[in-house]
């Protein structure tokens, strides 16, 4: 079986996973579901919250962690986790939830993978980062949305990167035939990582926007200028054109996606100069 | 007089942009589709070419193709609907300035259009990839009357609206302060006017203020931001300049504070101005024991604008200093070390000044020969003669 022939297979394999709902996504901690559910309470109490998350020490602990930092307090104090996500809030909290869980998701422990899915997170985060300081532009404070959107844009990569890993121990290992490049693997991830990305979302149960952009980012909508797929679009250019991404990238599509973006989000010269200024240090010294 | 055609098969929007180029001063020229447009380029030269890329017989594509195989340079900006990267991207290898994505606005269509004849063109280059921290002095008002939007020195962004209050008592009254209590109100300020500093509460709820200044620096890019913060630690200041601040202001506010951050982000710029070969200082308005930083931020300034007034060729410098304080001898010293700076530079020194002035530079035997005169025009016209 020719290599391209095999790719095409294993694109089928997914989708047809995907489509019959037996492909096995990674699944939001207990702990995750039960506090984000809470949450959508607007009078729920933090202790309550709090009672819920203790229960996993390093969720807890990372929680605790921000909450101290000069960001949102300025100080050194010792804070209770209760007292650490009402300084937080809730938004902030069920994007941080999010966050930690997605994280681990881009987490592989085998060599072939590894190195390049911590770069599709670093690329994540950075475009998370764009999307939400993009969103100021519209004067929108609401920032949880655009930043998971970014963050979660490409979830559907390190997904689809793990299926093509036990397809390739069956095919080398049990049939004793050879798999497919580098390239087919980057071209079979390209091609079903957001149908793979969206069903995580759904199945994450994530805002209807947010699951829109995994889907359509990788073009801009005119009909909809202010759309959430259309700041995420231009983020993830952006973060492309600084650098901030995982393998080969067209160049010249990026460059496109960038000049489109310019007239459609309204971003001059100057404006992209102050997103972009520093960001790689601000990825990197976030999550190393 | 530039020249500009635009080409697209809608009569309508050729009218609207031939009067918005019109209104910018420029010539324009109409062509409903590629073969119309190449044709009017092969009769004349023009300075730019605004194209739509879907139009009968011969597309946008396909003209600007025709054009750089002929060897026309002419720059383009694509006008069009379409928005696919392929498209774009396609016409971007073939040589395009600048893209305009319709409906557009006008003053997007001027800013490109004018960018691109005053030879900024392009989307290029236009990255930051580095860290190096954003320029800190802040703008003058006069740079941002283009804007059409209204300057304002300082914007309080706190939950806790005694805050900025607080501060209003302590600032003299020209600085113009804002004060808004929630994330989303500082947004929606910043999208409206233009700030010189944006103070910002390092503690508001339900809000990470190091993710708000970043925002807000989106659409200030032009203003420092300070901290708003608690003295909890001795490491204040650099845990929030980790965070993307340039400074921090602590809360309870003093006055020596306020002063200090007068100073840093407004006094160098207002007191001492220059207007041809006069130099004005402007009046002192802290409290008495903060007089030697006043004059030493005068002097701080003196010698840069010396400089500016010999560059432009003038025999003589006038330093008008009716309105500084003159009790102690600070005043006297620093006219001494002007003069000198002056008489290196090989310019004539005057100083303009009050009665009460020229007692105290009588009695110094140092002081007493400098040129001295009650008003600038008595100053200009002792020059002159």
């Amino acid at each position: 079986m020719g290599a391209e022939r095999l790719s095409e297979q294993l694109e089928q394999i997914v989708l047809k996973r995907i489509a019959e709902d037996s492909l096995v996504l990674p699944t939001l901690p207990a702990v995750v579901t039960k506090a984000l559910e809470v949450l959508k309470d607007p009078d729920v109490s933090f202790k309550h919250v709090g009672t819920i998350i203790e229960r996993d020490p390093v969720l807890a602990a990372r929680l605790l962690r921000l909450a101290t930092s000069a960001a949102f307090a300025g100080g050194t104090k010792k804070v209770t986790l209760p007292e650490a996500l009402t300084r937080l809030g809730a938004k902030a909290v069920r994007g941080l939830l999010v966050e930690a869980t997605a994280q681990k998701v881009f987490v592989s422990r085998d060599p072939k993978i590894a190195d390049s899915m911590k770069r599709v997170w670093q690329h994540s985060v950075a475009v998370a980062t764009l999307s939400r300081d993009v969103l100021a532009l519209s004067g929108n404070a609401d920032s949880e949305a655009a930043y998971v959107a970014g963050l979660l844009h490409d979830v559907g990569k390190p997904v689809v990167a793990s299926i093509l890993l036990e397809f390739e121990r069956q095919v080398t290992e049990v049939y004793n035939r050879p798999f497919i490049d580098s390239a087919e693997w980057v071209a079979v991830i390209g091609r079903t990582h957001r149908t793979v990305g969206v069903a995580l979302g759904e199945k994450w149960q994530m805002p209807e926007q947010v699951t829109r952009c995994i889907r359509d980012c990788a073009e801009y909508d005119n009909a909809d200028r202010a759309s959430l797929v259309n700041i995420v679009c231009f983020s993830n250019s952006l973060a492309k054109k600084t650098g901030i991404h995982a393998g080969t990238i067209d160049a010249d599509e990026v460059d496109a996606l960038v000049m489109i973006g310019r007239s459609i989000i309204g971003a001059n010269d100057e404006i992209i100069k102050t997103l972009t200024r520093g960001l790689k240090e601000r990825v990197s010294n976030l999550y190393d | 007089m530039a020249t500009i055609l635009t080409v697209d098969d809608s009569r309508s929007v050729r009218t609207i942009v031939a009067k918005q180029v019109k209104d910018l001063g420029f010539e324009v020229e109409e062509a409903e589709d590629g073969v119309q447009g190449l044709a009017k380029l092969g009769e004349r030269e023009y300075d730019l070419v605004l194209l739509d890329v879907t139009m009968p017989n011969l597309d946008g594509p396909g003209m600007l193709a025709k054009m750089r195989e002929e060897g026309n340079k002419t720059p383009v900006i694509m006008l069009t609907s379409e928005s696919k990267r392929s498209v774009v991207s396609g016409v971007m290898k073939i040589g395009i300035a600048d893209y305009i994505l319709k409906p557009f606005k006008p003053e997007e269509l001027r800013a490109k259009v004018l960018s691109v004849l005053q030879g900024e063109g392009g989307a290029e280059g236009v990255l930051a990839v580095s860290s190096e921290p954003a320029p800190q002095a802040p703008e003058p008002a006069a740079a941002h009357v283009e804007t059409g939007k209204q300057f304002v020195d300082v914007l309080v962004v706190d939950d806790m609206e005694n805050v900025h209050k607080k501060l209003r008592t302590m600032l003299p009254n020209h600085i113009t302060l804002n004060g808004v209590t929630s994330a989303q109100a500082a947004l929606q300020t910043c999208r409206q006017r233009v700030y010189r500093v944006a103070l910002v509460d390092t503690e508001i709820p339900d809000v990470d203020s190091a993710v708000l200044a970043q925002q807000l620096k989106v659409l200030q890019p032009h203003a420092a931001f300070v901290a708003l913060a608690l003295r909890t630690t001795n490491d204040v200041l650099a845990e929030v300049r980790g965070q993307g601040f340039d400074n921090v202001l602590f809360k309870p506010f003093s006055q020596d504070n306020v002063d200090d951050f007068l100073g840093q982000y407004f006094d160098n710029l207002d007191l001492l101005s220059a207007e041809e070969n006069v130099l004005k200082v402007a009046a002192f308005t802290g409290r008495a024991d903060r007089v030697d930083k006043y004059f030493t931020r005068i002097s701080d300034t003196y010698g840069a604008l010396l400089n500016k007034v010999a560059a432009a060729c003038f025999e003589d410098v006038v330093l008008d200093v009716s309105a500084a304080p003159t009790t102690g001898d600070r005043l006297a010293k620093f006219l001494l070390s002007s003069a000198d700076q002056a008489k290196q530079v090989g310019m004539r020194f005057a100083v303009v000044g009050t009665a009460d002035l020229q007692k105290i530079l009588n009695s110094y035997t140092e002081t007493k020969e400098l040129r001295f005169y009650g008003t600038v025009a008595e100053a200009q016209a002792a020059a002159q003669a």
